[in-house]
């Protein structure tokens, strides 16, 4: 057993020998002297090799950012290539080969950042949020060394914000180049100031603005100077204090939408947009006795109650005087609720009847209580019409009238 | 005399003067319409489309499984553009030591550190061409505001040729990984870090070769009337289907086409065309015959940066066609060592290697082989092709020795003739050619030496040509009109007498 492995140990020291007799042999072979395979950015980085005979060759080198070719200087009997401050200074992985036909000598090492922060890039957004512990925004934070290295795996970031009478600190740890951290909105409607920290450096102040949630429904009331419709007040709508769940008032602008149905059935819309809360619009009293449902939204998130007003008729009854020939008929003076006269621009029609076929249909403003139709003879030749007058959502009809 | 001088006078005074308001009025016109040009506004948003395809690597996303917000395939494909965008110019900066373009994909921390090695390589006068190949990025992060994501990019395949004093000194194909940040700036996404993760050297694969059928009689075939001009609006598949009755009743079992490069739409394969060969796969599929396809017809440009181009077209051919029955091998290129000293032969022999490569990744079932012009060039990557393949126009005494020869260099692959052939033109440009009993004497000669020593073959041509496109031999008439003779059949459709040995 033993004279075996004497044997064997023979064989192996034989075959050393010839090993490195075959270095020996070739005066070319270069090797490389380096050990280490882990530097930090900034620091002096030179590949060591030992020194051929014949040529000396090129170094290729290749980092993150790009390739270049090193020529070598020789120190102490050993080929010495220096890496190009833009490259040793610049994190990541470095690949390097020789450029000789003799040897195939390549490697691979690692340059990591430097252990201190200089820059703290914080990305933040959206840069507002909603209020309600529902919605959140993102604080990316890329701390880079001096040489502009992003930090390594796991540095510690902390970010830190504060909304009202509370401060937070987060730590988040460094991955993918970038640290994050979620900052979720709260109940009340303010803003957030953010920072971070790396390596005890600060970054500087940031904002986010959290804005109200959606409003909650509502309620709606109006204003007006009588309730006659006289076709000429003003009736204003406005909408109580829109608030979202929490409690918040609603940003400005938030539109709102009175629909008002009529007694027939159809709709009139009027818009406004809030502020501070309240909105308000306008709609013209209707110029006959009315009787409107009205109800607002804001489209898609909140509606008001439903209200009832009811417009009074404002003329009682009116007069009708026709002269020149029929031809021309006078209608009022138009009085309103105290006997005054109507204020200019109500609505008044005449229809020209031809065996209850329509001839004719005339529309008229009043103007100090009058309205005056002239019936001319190109357009309602001379014959016997019946007349119908309406007014106010009154009406009154005039049979066998005969123009000439 | 003096009222018809006068008038004269008058009439040159009354010219002049309308010229120089005429004059003034332009200049002031100019000067107006001058400060009313300017950038258009709307040109600050990025919204113009102006895509070209310049650069098209393969990239492979990894399913989307990131952190931060969810990402949507629009923006994903916009970061993928802009990414692929930063790359290639980055390769174009590198290749000229220029920086131009580089502030629109890199931020301006980032592009500092290749503005360095640009400076570095042009004191230095290194130039470097490269290109990557292949990109197998994951989408690591996205933030909320969708402004920034961080990418990891992995196994990122590099080729580089490296000049020192316009000699090139190393060429590597190199397989990294990177991390990348990039932001959203002026509608760009901007490359902001780029941390190289490892890179190392790029081992290939060894794909295994095939089975391959060695008895191949065949043919090369361009129709009588289109010859190298086969699938433009001159596309008769009538005439193709009768053409390829008549190579199958000769006793041939082997068809070599040509797929021309520019005309099929480059890297963007136009689909009538493709249907074309399609046709003419099925029309050689019905009639039993294989097909040897030739890739890259008229295509002689190997530069770096027009690799993925080239690549994308070879995949969407091969892609297609890789399982048609028709398909008997690939010809990546028709003689690329012809274009060994314009175009540099280390340069050629790199794209022949990383298309031998691509191909073989894409279809592992049919060989693979360049169509060398000649013996000589042959063994030239045969450890990357299935078969060699080469042509043969020179004496026929030396056949036989030419073959054996290579074939003591190539041992371990099928070598196969892919052309040959003798003109018979005699006419104004060379009169002392050679006739048809000549031509016929010579393939009968071929024939027994092919048949003696067992050598599969696909001759020159079926046809004798009436115009050949100037772009195939060039402009000199005794050229021209010596490439139009080879043919088995002469113009009108009548078997010249070399047609009885058209095989053996």
């Amino acid at each position: 057993m033993k004279a075996k492995f004497i044997h064997i140990t023979l064989i192996c020291h034989l075959l050393s020998i010839t090993a490195i007799a075959q270095i020996g042999l070739n005066p070319n072979a270069i090797t490389i002297l380096n050990t280490k395979n882990d530097f930090t950015a900034g620091d002096t980085i030179a590949l060591r090799f030992t020194l051929p005979k014949g040529t000396k060759p090129n170094l290729y080198c290749t980092n993150s950012y790009g390739s270049t070719l090193i020529s070598p200087s020789i120190k102490n009997q050993t080929l010495v290539y220096t890496l190009p401050k833009h490259i040793s200074n610049k994190s990541g992985s470095i690949y390097w080969k020789l450029i000789s036909h003799e040897t195939s000598l390549s490697g691979q090492f690692n340059i990591r950042s430097k252990p201190n922060v200089a820059s703290i890039e914080t990305y933040i957004g959206p840069p507002s949020v909603q209020a309600g512990q529902n919605d959140y925004t993102m604080a990316v934070v890329i701390p880079t060394d001096t040489l502009d290295n992003p930090l390594n795996t796991n540095t510690k970031v902390t970010v830190k914000h504060q909304f009202l009478d509370t401060v937070v600190n987060a730590t988040v740890i460094n991955n993918n180049i970038i640290a994050y951290s979620n900052i979720t909105s709260k109940q009340k409607s303010g803003r957030i100031l953010i920072s971070s920290e790396v390596l005890g450096k600060n970054s500087k102040e940031f904002t986010v603005d959290v804005l109200p949630s959606l409003p909650t429904n509502f309620t709606i009331g109006y204003n007006q100077n009588h309730s006659y419709a006289d076709g000429n007040q003003i009736t204003t709508f406005f909408t109580s204090t829109l608030k979202d769940r929490y409690g918040n008032t609603v940003i400005d602008g938030t539109y709102v939408t009175f629909f008002v149905r009529n007694k027939a059935g159809a709709v009139l819309k009027t818009f406004g947009t809030t502020i501070n809360g309240v909105a308000k619009s306008e709609m013209l009293h209707p110029s006959n006795p009315e009787s409107w449902t009205v109800k607002a939204f804001v489209n898609g998130m909140a509606e008001s109650n439903t209200i009832t007003l009811n417009y009074k008729e404002a003329i009682k009854t009116f007069n009708v005087h026709f002269s020149k020939n029929n031809r021309t008929i006078t209608v009022g003076p138009l009085k309103s609720f105290m006997k005054q006269l109507i204020p200019d621009g109500l609505q008044v029609v005449a229809f020209v009847y031809k065996h209850n076929t329509l001839v004719h249909k005339y529309n008229g403003a009043s103007k100090q209580g009058l309205v005056t139709f002239n019936l001319k003879k190109d357009l309602i030749k001379n014959d016997t019409y019946n007349i119908k007058i309406q007014v106010a959502g009154l009406e009154k009809t005039f049979n066998a009238k005969i123009l000439w | 005399m003096v009222t018809y001088n006068k008038i004269i006078l008058r009439s040159i005074l009354l010219a002049s003067y309308i010229g120089v308001v005429a004059l003034i009025i332009f200049g002031i016109s100019s000067v107006f319409a001058y400060l009313n040009t300017g950038a258009d506004r709307s040109t600050l948003l990025h919204t113009e489309v102006k895509k070209i395809d310049q650069y098209l690597p393969k990239v492979i996303w990894e399913p989307l499984n990131n952190e931060g917000r969810v990402m949507d395939m629009q923006t994903l494909n916009a970061i993928e553009k802009d990414y692929l965008s930063a790359l290639y110019l980055k390769h174009i900066a590198y290749k000229n030591n220029i920086t131009i373009g580089l502030d629109d994909y890199y931020t301006e921390s980032a592009r500092e550190n290749l503005y360095r090695t640009i400076a570095t390589n042009n004191a230095e006068r290194i130039v470097i061409e490269a290109t990557t190949l292949a990109h197998h990025p994951k989408l690591d992060f996205f933030s909320e505001d969708g402004q920034l994501a961080v990418i990891t990019d992995k196994n990122v395949i590099e080729y580089k040729r490296i000049y020192k004093n316009n000699v090139l000194v190393f060429e590597t194909t190199e397989e990294a990984t990177y991390k990348i940040v990039v932001l959203l700036e002026d509608g760009f996404w901007r490359i902001r870090h780029i941390v190289a993760q490892d890179i190392h050297e790029h081992i290939e694969k060894t794909i295994e070769t095939p089975k391959i059928n060695t008895t191949i009689k065949g043919i090369n075939y361009y129709p009588k009337d289109t010859p190298w001009d086969m699938y433009t609006s001159n596309f008769d598949e009538h005439i193709i289907a009768k053409d390829f009755e008549i190579i199958k009743n000769a006793g041939l079992n082997t068809i070599r086409l040509f797929v021309p490069y520019k005309t099929f739409g480059k890297a963007n394969l136009i689909p009538e065309k493709l249907e074309k060969l399609q046709c003419v796969l099925d029309i050689a599929e019905a009639n039993k015959l294989n097909v040897v396809l030739t890739l890259f017809d008229f295509y002689g440009d190997y530069s770096v940066l027009n690799w993925t181009l080239n690549q994308r077209y070879a995949e969407t051919i091969v892609s297609r066609f890789k399982n048609h029955k028709a398909i008997y091998a690939w010809d990546i290129k028709n003689e690329p060592d012809l274009d060994f000293n314009s175009r540099g032969k280390t340069m050629v022999i790199a794209w022949l290697k990383q298309m031998l490569i691509l191909i073989k990744t894409i279809d592992n079932n049919h060989p693979v082989t360049i169509g060398w012009s000649s013996a000589e060039a042959a063994p030239i990557l045969k450890n990357y092709v299935d078969f060699v393949s080469f042509h043969y126009y020179k004496d026929i005494a030396n056949l036989a020795t030419t073959f054996n020869t290579l074939k003591q260099t190539i041992t371990d692959k099928p070598i196969v003739i892919s052309e040959f052939g003798l003109s018979s033109y005699k006419g104004l440009w060379n009169p002392f050619g050679n006739s048809p009993t000549t031509q016929a004497n010579y393939h009968k000669n071929v024939q027994k030496i092919l048949k003696k020593n067992n050598i599969p073959f696909l001759s020159w041509t079926l046809y004798d040509y009436k115009n050949i496109p100037r772009a195939v031999v060039g402009k000199l008439p005794w050229k021209r009109h010596k490439q139009k003779h080879y043919g088995f059949i002469d113009t009108d459709g009548v078997k010249k007498p070399s047609f009885q040995f058209i095989t053996n």
